[in-house]
């Protein structure tokens, strides 16, 4: 393994909205930021979305911007497809332990033209489009994916040898080998994400076995422009489904699993998708099935109502079991609260799990700061300091302290790169005196100091 | 109808079983996947909101608390945890409670040491009955009536019947009085005409037939949603045979004294293993043996959801009627074997004790669901007017 080191002031973990958003807010002040990421792409989970709730803008087209400035910012390096393996802390700064994944292509070289994909012979689920699509074992990872580098799935591959063979640069290389990696960072900022809950989390819906069952993450993909089939298609025969049920609160609210919190974005992706699917589908009837709805942000509350007012359907139920049918129809089991309390099986031809968050990454695997009984970054102030954490010189921001939206995840982000800068003092080529060696612990800040301090800064950028 | 609220029924309620209905937010998942709950009768969401909001009138005219056979499903997929399941189970023994207006039934549940004592001490008040007037003991042949004079068993035995059937009746007049004036049936709709009757004997045949003595639910509905187990293991089996046992050996007592009231046999005389009665007996013990062993057993092992959570009624009602079945079956192998032995008479006091202890307090603890359940089946399978409901 080949030895680096560098030294930078922020060290972000996790290239999502969130990551994006501190590490450009922190390269803007003048500091110098690596961005790693463990996926061949920036973006996170942002950029697989269709549209985004409650402005409808397309997910890409506001994100792509974000990604492709942090990409290019000259204080900001990014690495993708890179393990973080420890974060440890050395005096006042931190040693972190990075492993360069191997691509089996030479990312100074790749030139993002595709020949190797279109030479691979192996075709395998596209883990992007919620595995519906293919993809080759020579590929680049999605269409808007930042880099546009290719990679191999060195698992997949059968080392037919034919993208070396079109490779116009040469990039190819089956001998590349992970790079180990030390940094020395200044601070950290958390920004690991979510995953969602599995689809096969509670039996009694049939996620994983039924194929009819998807998980709202594969329904944006299929309502993506540029998703796996190009419109909605029910993946068992390829019909369009005119008779579509949602289930809320499918991995979420349900000590069962584990998880008794709300994952607070799910009735708002949900209302979101079934008005872009009575776009896409006109003909369609669409049904909510839902405890509570939860829609608490600014203009949610309208939107709900704008959703009810298309002539959704929203059933107070809880689903308690989902049952396949031969020809892959599904039945749900739900008693009618709000009626006569008798209890239905209501025939649908797709049904969406409105599938919850849970932690992206365990941060105890590389690094010390305590984590919520739910595997979420806590804050010791909670209340007042959200991205703050229980190491000093590091702080969090976005889904990896608790699900929320992108609009919070963007504020969070924000936020944290202001205590960070703080933490930090003046960034090091900057004209004025900086204060050297004062090391302050966030924690210790007053709103006072932070207001001076972000003042100070905007003097600095001026 | 003005509803009357009373706010103490939820921590009452909770003094009857380990439920946590507080934690419930009312989504329905539970009564959604009962295998039993139907448009005539849903539950336990319902019920449980009963609790919550102090209906009690509502809960203890609810057919449903005996329509749930404690599958478990309910209480295995509730997202608050709240234990539905248990709910119900809790709720019976309110119920039984409640429908007994000597309170005995109330400290049997809520004072399980006293509850304990009283038992102990009723059979060996029986016990001391039967010794202070035995007779000799005859070392050559069990002469078991001789020892206990078969007339003093036989009223002590009457006079019992007629305590227990008079505090049952009593149960059941409340709790039918109660569920027909919610289900809205009246005498007409059992007796008036022969629509009724004919309506009224077809529900009398499912609630008895069917599914008391067939046990068609508990064999089919509950079934689909159990754990696998070995198929003598089944929960359904288990209590078939704890049942039938029971009803087994129940029926030849009886029939035992009415042969002598007929003049065929002598209570206590020895007879061919095939002799009608003496076969119903042998194979009744055997069953109720069988059945009551494997429910302790899977109660030891928390086999199964249904017994995960074990009152001392609950223990009561098996050891009670493991207890019967044991002593009768050894009562057998002492009768019949070449040399009488004396320990014989012993033990013959102790099953006479324990069985007279068992029908007496039938009425007081969990064995009540024996009469209250086919009371409610009655009910359900009666479906009346559901369109007025
Ligand atoms: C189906 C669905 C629809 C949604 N629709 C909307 C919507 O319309 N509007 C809205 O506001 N919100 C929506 N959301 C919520 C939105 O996706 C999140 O708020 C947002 O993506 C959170 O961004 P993040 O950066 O915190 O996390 P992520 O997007 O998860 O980013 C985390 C990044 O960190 C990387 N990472 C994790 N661990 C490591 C590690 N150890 N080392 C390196 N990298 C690591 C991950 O690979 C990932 O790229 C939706 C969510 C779902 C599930
Ligand atoms: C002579 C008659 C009966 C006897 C001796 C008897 C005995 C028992 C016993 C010992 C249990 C406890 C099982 C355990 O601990 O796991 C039990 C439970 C049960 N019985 Fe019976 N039973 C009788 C009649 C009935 C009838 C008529 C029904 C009507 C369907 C019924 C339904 C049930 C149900 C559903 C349970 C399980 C729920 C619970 O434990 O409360 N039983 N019975
Ligand atoms: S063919 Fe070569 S240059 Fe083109 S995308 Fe593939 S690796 Fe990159
Ligand atoms: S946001 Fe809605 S669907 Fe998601 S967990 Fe909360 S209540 Fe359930
Ligand atoms: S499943 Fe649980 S939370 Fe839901 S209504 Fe039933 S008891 Fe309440
Ligand atoms: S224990 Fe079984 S039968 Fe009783 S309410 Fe629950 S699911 Fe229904």
């Amino acid at each position: 393994m080949i030895e680096q080191r560098i030294d930078i002031d922020a060290l972000v973990v996790g290239a999502g909205i969130a990551g994006l958003q501190s590490a450009l807010d922190l390269a803007d002040r003048g500091y110098s930021v690596l961005l790693v990421e463990r996926e061949a792409s920036i973006g996170g989970k942002m950029i697989a979305l269709s549209k985004v709730f409650p402005t409808m803008d397309c997910a890409s087209c506001i994100t792509t911007p974000r990604m492709s400035s942090a990409a290019h910012h000259d204080n900001i390096t990014t690495w993708t497809y890179t393990d973080v393996d420890s974060i440890t802390p050395d005096g006042a700064a931190f040693t972190a332990k990075l492993t360069r994944k191997a691509r089996y292509v030479d990312e100074d070289l790749c030139i993002g033209c595709r020949l190797c994909e279109y030479a691979c012979p192996v075709e395998l689920p596209h883990e992007f489009e919620g595995n519906m699509g293919a993809r080759r074992a020579a590929y680049i990872p999605f269409g808007t994916a930042i880099p546009q580098k290719a990679l191999i799935d060195i698992d997949g591959c059968v080392y037919c040898g034919k993208c070396e063979k079109a490779c116009p640069t040469d990039a190819i290389d089956f001998g590349q080998k992970p790079v180990s990696v030390t940094v020395h960072a200044r601070s950290v900022v958390i920004a690991t994400g979510f995953e969602t809950t599995p689809l096969d989390a509670k039996k009694e819906y049939q996620g994983g076995v039924a194929a009819n069952v998807i998980s709202a993450l594969d329904m944006e993909r299929l309502l993506s422009p540029n998703g796996p089939y190009g419109r909605v298609l029910r993946p068992s025969d390829g019909k369009i489904p005119d008779n579509v049920a949602y289930v809320q609160c499918a991995g979420s609210r349900d000590e069962t699993l584990g998880v008794p919190y709300c994952s607070r974005v799910c009735c708002m992706y949900a209302i979101k998708q079934t008005m872009l699917l009575s776009g896409s589908l006109p003909l369609a009837d669409i049904t909510v099935y839902y405890m509570d709805i939860r829609a608490f942000g600014k203009g949610y509350e309208q939107f709900y109502q704008t959703a009810r007012s298309m002539g959704i359907n929203f059933v107070k139920a809880k689903v308690a079991r989902i049952e396949e049918e031969p020809n892959g129809d599904l039945k749900l089991r739900v008693e009618i609260i709000e009626e006569d309390g008798r209890v239905s099986e209501m025939a649908h031809d797709l049904v969406v799990l409105s599938v919850g968050l849970k932690p992206g990454d365990d941060p105890r695997r590389f690094i010390g700061v305590d984590l919520d009984q739910y595997g979420f970054v806590a804050s010791p102030e909670p209340k007042l300091d959200a991205t703050l954490t229980s190491m000093p010189g590091v702080a969090a921001a976005g889904t990896a302290i608790g699900p929320k939206d992108i609009v919070d995840s963007i504020m969070e982000a924000s936020a944290a790169a202001t205590k960070v800068a703080t933490y930090l003092g003046p960034p090091p080529n900057s004209p004025q005196p900086a204060d050297d060696g004062v090391q302050i612990d966030i924690r210790e800040i007053e709103a006072g100091d932070a207001l001076a301090v972000a003042g100070h800064s905007e003097v600095l950028r001026g | 109808m003005a509803v009357a609220i009373d706010p103490t029924l939820l921590p009452e309620l909770q003094r009857y079983g380990a439920f946590d209905v507080a934690a419930c937010f009312n989504c329905g998942n539970c009564t959604a996947v009962c295998p039993l709950t139907d448009d005539d009768a849903t539950f336990p969401r319902r019920i449980i909101r009963y609790a919550q909001v102090g209906m009690k009138a509502e809960l203890l005219a609810s057919k449903e608390l005996w329509t749930c056979y404690y599958c478990g499903e309910c209480s295995e997929t509730c997202p608050r945890q709240a234990e539905p399941g248990e709910f119900m189970a809790a709720a019976r023994r309110y119920a039984i409670a409640s429908y007994d207006k000597t309170r005995l039934a109330r400290t049997m549940y809520l004072q399980p040491v006293i509850g304990t004592a009283i038992a102990v001490m009723l059979a060996a008040v029986f016990a001391m009955f039967m010794y202070v007037a035995h007779g000799p003991q005859d070392g050559s042949t069990l002469a078991l009536f001789k020892f206990i004079p078969s007339e003093l068993i036989h009223s002590l035995g009457l006079a019992i019947m007629i305590v227990v059937g008079l505090a049952g009746l009593a149960g059941i007049v409340t709790m039918a009085r109660r569920i027909a004036r919610s289900e809205g049936v009246g005498w007409g709709t059992v007796f008036g005409g022969r629509a009724a009757l004919g309506r009224s004997a077809r529900a009398l045949w499912i609630a008895l037939g069917i599914e008391s003595l067939g046990q068609r639910r508990y064999r089919k509905d509950c079934e689909s949603v159990q754990e696998p187990v070995a198929w003598y293991r089944r929960r359904w089996l288990l209590h078939a045979l704890t049942m039938w046992g029971f009803l087994g050996l129940f029926g030849a007592t009886i029939a035992d004294y009415g042969l002598e009231l007929l003049g065929t046999k002598a209570t206590g005389t020895p007879v061919p293993i095939w002799y009608p009665v003496r076969l119903l007996g042998t194979v009744a013990g055997a069953m109720l043996i069988f059945g009551t062993t494997m429910l302790i057993l899977n109660r030891l092992q928390q086999a199964n959801r249904s017994v995960r959570k074990s009152q001392s009624a609950d223990w009561t009602l098996l050891l009670l009627l493991w207890l019967t079945g044991m002593s009768g079956f050894v009562l057998e192998l002492a009768l019949y074997l070449p040399q009488a032995p004396t320990w014989g008479y012993w033990v013959f006091l102790f099953h006479v004790a324990i069985a007279m202890e068992l029908v007496l307090l039938a009425p007081f603890m969990k064995l009540a669901h024996v009469v209250y359940r086919p009371v409610a089946l009655f009910f359900y399978a009666l479906k009346p007017s559901t369109s007025a409901g």
